[in-house]
């Protein structure tokens, strides 16, 4: 027997996601806000406001479950128990950050470990240095898009322009008042707004809820403490 | 069928590093890859997770491991064999085969050149060394490892089935690289000796395993790995470059080593094939030579080629006395054979993913140094900046499941009385920041021994900035840690407070002043 014919031709483990799928799944409370109703890979999302740090956790912990790695870049004050209670699976959650000392060449160092990260990662989690020049954001950009891999930056920064951005409009936390009680769940209205997204959608969450996990809010919330109001939209 | 003499330095890593004479340990991602006498006598093995090591041999000295280091101070070892035999192949450091049918005419016989071997390595390294002398290079390899410290172990020609057949089936995995989970198969299957696989019919392992099965067999039954009836000549494929400036640093020569290696690959993989011996060649100016054939059973990828290009020209560089920079680089592919794709270890555990994450770590880790790239860590405690510590993600195994799981899972029977319900706070300050929680009036919120305040708060300045309206608050709750050690005692009382613009803090008040430790962002 010919042993050439049997011989497979070894495939090598190619950078492009294995995945065919074009998006990463999301937590059901987080569709509505999303076009797609879910992360569509190559794009990145802003997420502003007093929410960001858990709003990008709550966005990137459904696809992380699923396999997908997570980088946190940047983000040195990621409360690492919060993660794990908004369901981000701590085996594959890595942090990075530049190198403290690297003054005027951060966002240099910091494109340079983007472009690293993105190798391998699906999701990234970052917040993006404010003295990174349009040159180089586009190159990182065009990385992401190249990776098929999805930004979640935390916090606004007029250098990096997101196809999305998730505004908190509210935040109101229950479970405190005066000298009583503890905190037990937050509820925030978001927005989405951005190129990606054609009419800017609203909607009403807990996060966290009384299970310390991102929830659905069953009914349409009277108006709040501030008065928004509350719009749960179809998805789609 | 060739016959091989194998030299086999076991723990290899410990001569390298020089700890050969106490209790070592070398380590890589959490793992045990070499032990000295002494720890190997207290029962640490080779695979073992760092902590039941330390457990067996608690005062052994940890060394991490540097394949460079290893393959630094193996190239004496490679020399003083290189001297009987123009057939040196090195598998990786510690370990080499070369042809014996030369040197066996030359010396008279293969226990004396195996003998002749032997002291040539032992005037260079005090180690014990194994040598063995055998039909192919597995069998050689085997009759190697069983040599031990004592004589070099021959084995007469066509006695080779012979000696493997009562041997389990895991030499297999641990010499010819054959895949552990089809080594695994086969014991399952009740063929716990290489005997037993090699009594089956070759067509029918084929047809059952696949060409990675058919290897596999051949090599039990001592035959040669390569097909039979016309192996398949070397193609004339040979990539080189010449250099129109010498260069007499190792790190161009490794860049463009990269480039050809991925050429050669590249070539190979059109064709369905994998190199199993590489001849790397690089010459000067003035017409130094340094020459070296690597052998790996399960095929060289690009990075292994690399990597061994690294160790051969490291040494030669530094140590060969050298009068003129490199002027050629040539990587020859010698011995090829078909690829099983067995490489992509189809079955079991890791995906794609997680090779690809674990790739990219040991680059960030190159880039960004060992301590900037960090994964959580359990620790537990009260506070939430002590529930969880980042550590370096090259200390661990990041796809080991178990080593994962110990990692990050709080341990069981750890319910930490006292310390703030869920949901923990996302944002967790390393080191707490000055605050000022003020009553009314703007004076400084005082709380008494007893957690009575002397005002409800009104606002929070933190950091020095400027204050912002305190719209709920509750606490406090008073922790006392560690009071019998006066210099890591702590008491402080926390206070959970929610400012007007929506963010909720976690403020402590500590040795009369307020401190902000986290924030539920």
């Amino acid at each position: 027997m010919d042993p050439s014919a049997v011989a497979v031709v070894a495939t090598p483990l190619s950078a492009a996601p294995l995945v065919a799928d074009r998006t990463l799944p999301v937590h059901d409370a987080l569709t509505p806000l999303l076009p797609d109703g879910a992360l569509v890979r190559g794009r990145s999302v802003a997420c502003t406001g007093v929410t960001a740090t858990s709003l990008a956790l709550a966005l990137t912990a459904t696809a992380a479950q699923s396999g997908a790695w997570l980088a946190v870049v940047d983000v040195g004050w990621l409360g690492v128990e919060a993660a794990a209670e908004l369901g981000v699976p701590l085996e594959r959650l890595v942090r990075v950050d530049t190198d403290p000392a690297a003054g005027r060449r951060r966002a240099g160092a910091w494109a340079e470990l983007m472009a690293a990260v993105l190798d391998g990662f699906e999701l990234v989690v970052t917040s993006v240095p404010a003295a990174a020049g349009p040159a180089l954001v586009r190159r990182v950009h065009q990385r992401v898009q190249a990776r098929g891999a999805v930004v979640v930056v935390v916090g606004e920064t007029a250098a990096w322009s997101s196809d999305m951005t998730l505004r908190t409009l509210a935040a109101t936390w229950e479970g405190v008042a005066d000298g009583y009680g503890y905190l037990r769940a937050r509820r925030v209205v978001l927005e989405s707004s951005g190129r990606r997204v054609p009419r800017p959608r609203r909607a009403e969450l807990w996060l966290p809820g009384p299970s310390a996990a991102v929830e659905i809010i069953p009914v349409p919330a009277p108006a709040g403490p501030v008065p928004v109001p509350s719009v749960l939209r179809p998805a789609g | 069928m060739d016959r091989f003499i194998t030299v086999w330095c076991p723990d290899w890593p410990i001569a390298a590093a020089g700890v050969a004479d106490r209790a070592a340990i070398v380590l890589r991602a959490n793992r045990v890859v070499a032990r000295s006498a002494t720890a190997a006598a207290d029962g640490v093995t080779i695979g073992q997770r760092r902590r039941d090591a330390q457990r067996c041999c608690p005062d052994a000295e940890l060394v991490d491991h540097d394949p460079d280091r290893d393959a630094r101070a193996f190239e004496p070892v490679a020399r003083a064999v290189g001297a009987f035999a123009p057939r040196v192949e090195i598998v990786e450091p510690g370990w080499l085969h070369l042809g014996a049918r030369g040197p066996a005419r030359y010396f008279g016989g293969d226990r004396s050149v195996a003998a002749q071997v032997a002291s040539a390595v032992a005037a260079v390294t005090p180690l014990p060394v194994g040598v063995g002398v055998a039909d192919g290079r597995f069998a050689a390899g085997v009759a190697a490892r069983r040599a031990g410290e004592g004589e070099p172990l021959i084995i007469p020609p066509a006695a080779t089935p012979e000696f493997l057949a009562p041997l389990p089936v895991a030499w297999l995995h641990e010499l010819a690289e054959i895949d552990a989970e089809l080594v695994g198969l086969f014991a399952r299957l009740g063929l716990r000796r290489l005997g037993d696989l090699a009594a089956l019919d070759a067509g029918t392992v084929l047809a059952r395993f696949g060409p990675p099965g058919a290897r596999a067999h051949h090599l039990a039954g001592g035959a040669d790995p390569r097909p039979p009836g016309g192996a398949a000549p070397p193609p004339a494929l040979r990539s080189a470059r010449a250099f129109d400036d010498p260069v007499d640093t190792a790190g161009p020569l490794v860049f463009v080593a990269k480039q050809l290696a991925d050429e050669l690959v590249a070539e190979l993989a059109d064709e369905g094939r994998v190199c199993t011996r590489l001849v790397v060649t690089a010459e000067t100016d003035h017409g130094e030579r340094s020459e070296r054939a690597w052998y790996r059973a399960s095929g060289l990828s690009a990075p292994a080629m690399v990597e061994r290009v690294r160790w051969q020209l490291d040494g030669w560089l530094r140590d060969g006395d050298l009068t003129a920079g490199v002027v050629l680089l040539a990587l020859a592919p010698d011995e090829v054979r078909g690829d099983d794709g067995d490489q992509l270890g189809l079955w079991g555990g890791r995906s794609a993913a997680d090779e690809r994450a674990t790739r990219a770590v040991t680059r960030l880790s190159g880039l960004a140094g060992e301590q900037a790239v960090l994964v959580p860590a359990w620790r537990g405690g009260r506070l939430p900046a002590e529930r969880y510590a980042w550590i370096p993600a090259g200390t661990t195994d990041l796809t080991d499941p178990d080593d994962t799981a110990e990692r990050v899972r709080p341990g069981l029977e750890q319910p930490w009385p006292g310390r703030l319900p869920a949901p923990s706070p996302s944002v967790v300050l390393d080191q707490q920041r000055p605050a000022v929680l003020a009553d009314a009036a703007g004076q400084p919120v005082r709380v008494s021994g007893r957690g009575e305040l002397s005002a409800p708060p009104a606002t929070l300045s933190v950091d020095g900035r400027p204050p912002i309206v305190v719209t709920a608050w509750a606490g406090p709750w008073p922790l006392e840690e560690q009071w019998w050690d006066p210099a890591r005692q702590r008491r402080l009382a926390r206070f959970q407070v929610v400012t007007a613009d929506g963010v909720a803090h976690l403020v402590l008040a500590e040795r009369r002043r307020w401190w902000v430790a986290a924030a539920y962002e």
